[in-house]
């Protein structure tokens, strides 16, 4: 038992640790944005391909082809954030109908490029086990859990210790004190969407040769980031960051004792009782603004 | 030193706020906005700020025409605005508060100069320079927004209803403090409810009525004319904005 436990305790951290991306991604953007960016999930399925795509056709090295689809990906975030949600500001609907739209558009693309077929990036990560007692994992497990360990630090680092991390804090508590502080909500925007991006491509990197790379492979971490998000309280980032890890190690260890099929039902349940239990979630506070 | 001539100012949909109102504050001088709820008073400071998405025309700032600069340009040159809503960062650190008044300034050794000198001016924020500004009072959450104000070293100061919300004993602190920046030399223009003790502390007013200049005169003949008295004095007895309902002191 102890065993078993162990084992969906690194399952579950390693699948945390992506949701953990998402999360903190989607957070940064609707703190500052206001922008509930439901195309994330396809942005990380992107993330993938174009990892896929570096590593095959170009640079045969794994940490440079994650590299290059960061900064694929941190382009493309700008391009959406000047020319779709820019324009949309403060007009919630639109930006919930754009993301949708997006997500629609861009599936359809990676289709028309790369085939609806999933498909499989071997490095030797993957292939290489660690063993842990009887246990024994991917190496792959243990390169996403302290990747995103040490990116999630130095994100936490850069927003508390740096001028435009706390500026990009202070923009999303208090938009007008902002401005008459002299910060440009316009290059805060423009941070806040690259920086999330960016971790939305490592996401898609770093899961994609685990499992396999697919045009649906960003659905179930939207949902998770979204609902971690939600559980942490909206907008808190700490909230995120811990939402994100404890939802996927409940969802592993939930498999222990209820059948596989209904671990997602787990998750959604326990966003249902914090939901019910404590509105705000878990980190947040009352009402947006307020302390 | 800060001049508006013709101001008129909106949200859109056709409807003026702002009515060509031409208003100035100059060097050393401490001049109140007094008006009812919805004169306008608010949206004539955001309108010379520009942070309204209707204006027209012009705005002087040591005669030099600022119109169409952006409010980090207009910080940048000598002009400073807090706005009537708290504009503290609730979960930011006081210090860090601080920093952000000072965030267009690059060079990092004025900025830590200009810090230590207006904590010597608000020994408070030292104190509580750890914690959440959500956890300072009300009157400590102005004084926070003012000191952080002057770490861009502003020429000019606009208030929006500085002693909203404050116990009497606060409310003359924060006009002393008024009083004591325009004698640094500062122009401090300020919206106030707060009728008899805004003007006591100012040299000139200007009453505006539906977005217009109804009077504009010496702060003492206002206090004693009888058309201000009657529109101010017996709405609001003591002067006290409606909104006062938490004295000083913390939950
Ligand atoms: N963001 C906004 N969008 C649309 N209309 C607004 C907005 N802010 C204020 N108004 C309208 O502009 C008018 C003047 O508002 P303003 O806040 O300038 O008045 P005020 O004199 O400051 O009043 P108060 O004493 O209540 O602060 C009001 O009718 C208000 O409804
Ligand atoms: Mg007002």
């Amino acid at each position: 038992m102890a065993q078993a436990l162990l084992e969906q305790i690194i399952n579950g951290t390693m699948m945390g640790s992506i949701y953990m991306l998402v999360a903190l991604g989607m957070v940064l953007i609707y703190g500052v944005m206001h922008v509930l960016n439901f195309a994330h999930g396809v942005l990380f399925m992107v993330g993938g391909y174009v990892c896929h795509f570096f590593f095959t056709q170009v640079l045969d090295s794994y940490l440079l082809a994650i590299l290059g689809s960061m900064a694929v990906l941190s382009v493309i975030g700008l391009a959406l954030e000047r020319g779709v949600f820019r324009r949309l500001r403060d007009n919630l609907r639109m930006q919930v109908i754009a993301s949708l739209g997006l997500i629609l558009v861009i599936q359809n693309g990676v289709i028309a490029i790369w085939g609806p077929n999933a498909l499989q990036m071997r490095i030797t990560t993957t292939d290489i086990r660690v063993p842990i007692g009887e246990l024994s994992f991917t190496l792959q497990h243990f390169l996403i859990i302290g990747t995103v360990g040490v990116t999630v630090t130095a994100i936490w680092l850069f927003l508390t210790r740096t001028r435009i991390g706390t500026a990009l804090r202070a923009t999303s508590q208090n938009a007008e004190a902002a401005q008459v502080v002299g910060i440009d909500a316009n290059r805060m925007y423009v941070a806040s969407f690259l920086i999330g991006c960016a971790l939305a491509a490592l996401g898609g990197a770093l899961l994609g040769p685990l499992f396999l790379i697919f045009p649906t492979m960003g659905d179930l971490p939207l949902l998770k980031g979204l609902a971690a998000i939600i559980i942490g309280g909206m907008g808190s980032i700490p909230g995120a960051i811990i939402g994100g890890l404890g939802i996927g190690i409940v969802e592993a260890v939930s498999t222990l004792y209820i059948p596989t099929d209904f671990r997602d039902t787990v998750v959604f349940a326990a966003l249902i009782a914090v939901l019910l239990l404590r509105p705000q979630g878990l980190f947040g506070v009352r009402v947006r603004g307020e302390a | 030193m800060l001049e508006a001539r013709g101001l008129t100012a909106g949200y859109g949909g056709g409807r003026i706020i702002v009515d060509g109102v031409d208003i100035d504050a100059r060097a050393g001088e401490v001049v109140t906005i007094i008006g009812q709820n919805g004169a306008g008073k608010s949206t004539l400071l955001k309108g010379i700020f520009n942070m309204v998405p209707v204006r027209r025309g012009s705005v002087s700032l040591d005669g030099a025409e600022v119109f169409d600069q952006r409010p980090d340009r207009l910080l940048a040159g000598g002009l400073a605005y807090i706005p009537q809503n708290h504009s503290i960062f609730p979960k930011l650190t006081v210090a860090e508060n601080l920093r952000m008044g000072g965030f267009l300034l690059r060079d990092q050794r004025l900025l830590v100069e200009r810090i230590g000198e207006v904590e010597a001016m608000f020994p408070i924020l030292v104190e509580r320079r750890d914690e959440y500004a959500a956890g300072l009072s009300g009157g400590e959450q102005r004084m926070l927004e003012i000191a952080r104000t002057l770490l861009m070293a502003p020429k000019v100061i606009m208030l929006d209803e500085p002693s909203i919300g404050l116990a009497p004993r606060l409310v003359d602190q924060v006009f002393q403090t008024v009083r004591t920046l325009a004698e640094q030399g500062k122009a401090m223009l300020m919206v106030e409810q707060n009728v008899k003790k805004a003007l006591a502390a100012s040299d000139r007013g200007y009453v505006l009525e539906l977005g217009q200049v109804k009077l504009h005169d010496r702060a003492d003949r206002l206090l004693a004319d009888d058309r201000t008295a009657q529109l101010y004095m017996g709405a609001r007895p003591g002067g006290t904005a409606p909104s006062a309902e938490a004295p000083e002191g913390r939950p």
